[in-house]
């Protein structure tokens, strides 16, 4: 709403007279008049549809109760939120909710951060006050990234907004009607054969446990148990800006050497850092958007480090397959990398590695499981060893997995002191930091590849003009005289404007980033639960400070990544680049 | 991965008996024309799912079916899904040659509609029908099928049954027994 033109309106919750703009809900009105109105449904900016119930109020004339989060404000409306025939209908409704709900909250995965156990709590619900009349449906738990239960679904509808509007996926709609509705894929299939890109943003928006990440703390926690096998981790940029909230310290806390501290208590032979890949990605991307522009290469190219985004347009738009960057993600070089030139270096059996990332994203461990995905394995079988197949990345934990592993494991997060990574494959810069905001790689890949066409450092580090969370960004890099356009979305929603541009020929660009998530990795669906744009910000504001206080700022300032290229790589885009930092796409039917 | 999609579903999946055959050429160049026709009419999917399903040779909307129209109307797949699983006029399994839809409101239930039902049934030599599972009931020979519906609308004239698609009133199991007995003869409802 435009601030010059608001009109007020004065109405009053619970006999406190309040102010608040014209066209707002009676909900922001009672928020505004310090009152909390419980909802379940309505979530800020992502849904609004009136389907739960639980927000009712009760207002002056009016003959039924109304549902605050979508009924505006009028002048002198009067609004009681806590009068007996309020406080009863919301426990109704929640007792209704409850009545097809499982009663097994003490095996789901949402146990202590569900919004309708919270809830039943706070409405003080204390029997089961009507028999079910639902059939149990189907469990659908084929995905690699996502699985869905039914059962525990109260059709709130958040998970059809989300995937409809931000990212305009449209995997999941309801489907039925009356007590047979549902939320279902396209003929009730699997998620993970219809267009689901497996971003789980779904997961995030979920009030239950109807949709959670494929939980593999268990196969990690053996591995780590198994004295035949090495296991080494890996944490994603935006994890240091997000595993301190979901072990309860306030969002935005930073938390690298508590993390790094706590990684090696869970008991990983070695704990490295995705940001050390995520400066090779920068030295092979910008060397691969520099050859593009010189060699007359398609443009513009499309960052690649995302897998829901990869899978997005591998289904959406598979003529625009060019555009993509061939760099594998940071997690995928990660891998190839530690099981080739860090177990030869450390004299390890690959087939005994175990690779464990940890991930702001639930879309990764679809992606370490893509089979072209074993690079490594190939490698060595080049070398003359040949052992059974394996993937570069075993595990791709979320970040609310990894906080699992900790609060089972006994860890107190707080008291742990700082650590530091392992060299060689803990080693990074500020550029690889900011990989966890949207338009961070942009930046990065900025501070590399202006130096690399140029020979002089950029002359200020920081590209204000790709920061933010505007849903398109866009920026002119000068490189010597000669402009660079660029342009930096995030959602999927976002990148499909992005993507019509480049398909009508309309498209200025000759570097795009895209990341799948609102934010970028920092709201990745991997994070903890029930983001808004406040955390999400203060994420970020993180992630920017580590950069800040990092000296080296720039991928290839990092001495690791020199020494990699120097004594295994050789050059960027060189042979052995292409063989195990390199890959390629393939059109997505389903 | 389809193949490991579809062999993890655990439990029983809600649409049993949808039909996986391709649709023939004529009908995916129905589609296209009725799409076209439509395109920009309020409740354009609603038409355009109707008329797919009285062209089809088995009266229902198949997966291939609900696929061409989700790509000639540029609309995702689950929403064409959602839509057709809403309203109880579209079948996603074939019916047979005369669709008969007992009403079983409120009014028509009071009036005798279970009768009906279980006479129709009885009359088609159904055994295990499950009102309570939305399901459809078609003959052997693909003749008949019967299904129910919630509500017509047509209280006043309770108890209601469709007979392709034409509303009988008023009906007792001998007048509808009857009325089956001439359209299977070929004869006019």
């Amino acid at each position: 709403m435009n601030d010059s033109n608001v009109t007020l309106v004065e109405l009053s919750v619970d006999g406190v007279p309040v102010t608040v703009a014209s066209g707002s809900t009676i909900l922001k009105a009672c928020q505004a008049a310090g009152v909390s109105i419980p909802t379940l449904c309505h979530l800020e900016g992502v849904s609004s549809n009136a389907s739960c119930g639980v927000c009712v109020v009760e207002v002056e004339g009016a003959r039924s109760l109304v549902r605050s989060c979508v009924q505006t404000v009028s002048p002198g409306m009067q609004v009681r939120t806590n009068t007996k025939r309020v406080l009863e209908a919301r426990r109704t409704v929640v007792e209704l909710l409850l009545a097809n709900h499982p009663d097994d909250c003490l095996a789901c995965m949402r146990n202590g951060s569900c919004e309708l156990q919270s809830m039943a709590e706070r409405m003080g619900v204390r029997r089961k006050a009507f028999p079910r009349t639902r059939k149990e449906p189907a469990q659908d738990s084929a995905g690699l990234a996502i699985i869905r239960d039914n059962d525990k679904c109260i059709l709130c509808g958040r998970c059809v907004a989300v995937c409809r509007e931000t990212q305009t996926v449209s995997a999941i709609d309801f489907a039925g009607r009356g007590i047979r509705t549902r939320v279902a894929p396209f003929m009730d299939k699997a998620l993970s054969s219809t267009v689901c890109v497996s971003c789980g943003q779904c997961t995030l928006v979920c009030p239950t446990g109807a949709l959670t990440e494929r939980d593999e703390t268990d196969e990690v926690f053996a591995d780590l148990f198994d004295p035949d096998k090495v296991v080494v981790v890996q944490t994603a940029p935006a994890i240091r800006a997000s595993l301190g909230e979901a072990l309860g310290l306030p969002p935005g806390s930073l938390v690298t050497g508590k993390m790094a501290a706590a990684l090696r208590r869970l008991g990983f032979a070695k704990v490295f850092d995705t940001q050390f890949a995520a400066d090779l990605t920068i030295m092979e991307e910008g060397s691969e958007l520099l050859h593009r522009a010189s060699s007359g290469g398609v443009l513009p190219m499309i960052t690649s480090c995302s897998p829901g985004w990869i899978s997005f347009i591998e289904t959406f738009y598979p003529s625009l397959l060019p555009h993509l960057s061939t760099c594998k993600s940071p997690q995928q070089m990660f891998g190839s990398v530690a099981k080739t030139y860090w177990a030869r270096k450390a004299g390890v059996d690959p087939s005994k590695m175990v690779v464990v990332s940890i991930m702001p994203c639930t879309a990764k461990k679809f992606e370490a499981r893509r089979p072209e995905m074993r690079d490594a394995w190939a490698w060595w079988k080049d070398q003359g060893q040949d052992h059974k197949p394996f993937f570069d990345v075993d595990y791709a934990l979320t970040t609310r997995e990894l906080a699992r592993m900790i609060r089972r494991a006994g860890i107190d997060f707080t008291r742990l002191p700082e650590e530091g990574f392992d060299d060689p494959l803990g080693a990074s810069t500020g550029a690889a930091v900011i990989f966890g905001a949207t338009g961070g790689v942009m930046e990065a890949a900025a501070r590399t590849a202006y130096e690399l066409a140029t020979g002089k450092p950029l002359p200020t580090l920081e590209l204000e003009a790709v920061r933010g969370f505007e849903g398109v960004r866009e920026a002119a890099l000068d490189i010597d005289g000669k402009p660079l356009r660029v342009a930096v979305a995030h959602t999927l929603k976002n990148a499909r404007a992005i993507l019509d541009g480049i398909a009508a020929g309309t498209s200025p660009y000759a570097f795009v980033e895209v990341m799948t998530c609102p934010g970028g990795c920092l709201g990745g669906g991997g994070q903890p639960v029930a983001p808004d744009w406040e955390k999400r910000e203060l994420r970020r504001a993180a992630i920017y400070r580590e950069d800040r206080g990092l000296t080296e700022r720039k991928s290839h300032d990092n001495p690791a990544i020199k020494e990699l290229y120097a004594v295994f790589l050789g050059k960027p885009l060189g042979h052995l680049s292409h063989e195990l930092l390199h890959t390629e796409y393939a059109v997505r039917k389903v | 991965m389809s193949e490991l999609g579809t062999a993890a579903l655990s439990g029983k999946a809600s649409v049993t008996g949808a039909s996986a055959r391709p649709i023939s050429d004529d009908l995916r160049k129905q589609v296209a024309a009725s799409a076209a026709a439509y395109r920009d009419k309020p409740g354009a999917l609603l038409s355009v799912l109707e008329e797919t399903q009285r062209l089809d040779p088995n009266r229902h909307l198949s997966e291939d079916a609900l696929r061409a129209i989700a790509e000639a109307m540029d609309e995702p797949l689950s929403r064409v899904y959602s839509v057709a699983t809403f309203y109880s006029y579209y079948s996603l399994v074939p019916q047979g040659q005369h669709v008969i839809v007992v009403c079983r409101g409120t009014a028509c239930h009071t009036r005798g509609s279970l009768g009906l039902l279980q006479e129709t049934l009885a009359m088609l030599g159904a055994e295990d029908f499950r009102e309570d599972e939305e399901a459809s009931f078609t003959t052997a020979d693909r003749k008949f099928t019967v299904r129910t519906v919630a509500c017509f609308g047509q209280c006043a004239l309770a108890p209601v049954v469709s007979l392709d698609g034409v509303i009988l009133s008023r009906l007792t199991p001998s007048k509808l027994k009857a009325a089956i007995e001439r359209v299977a003869r070929g004869g006019k409802r």
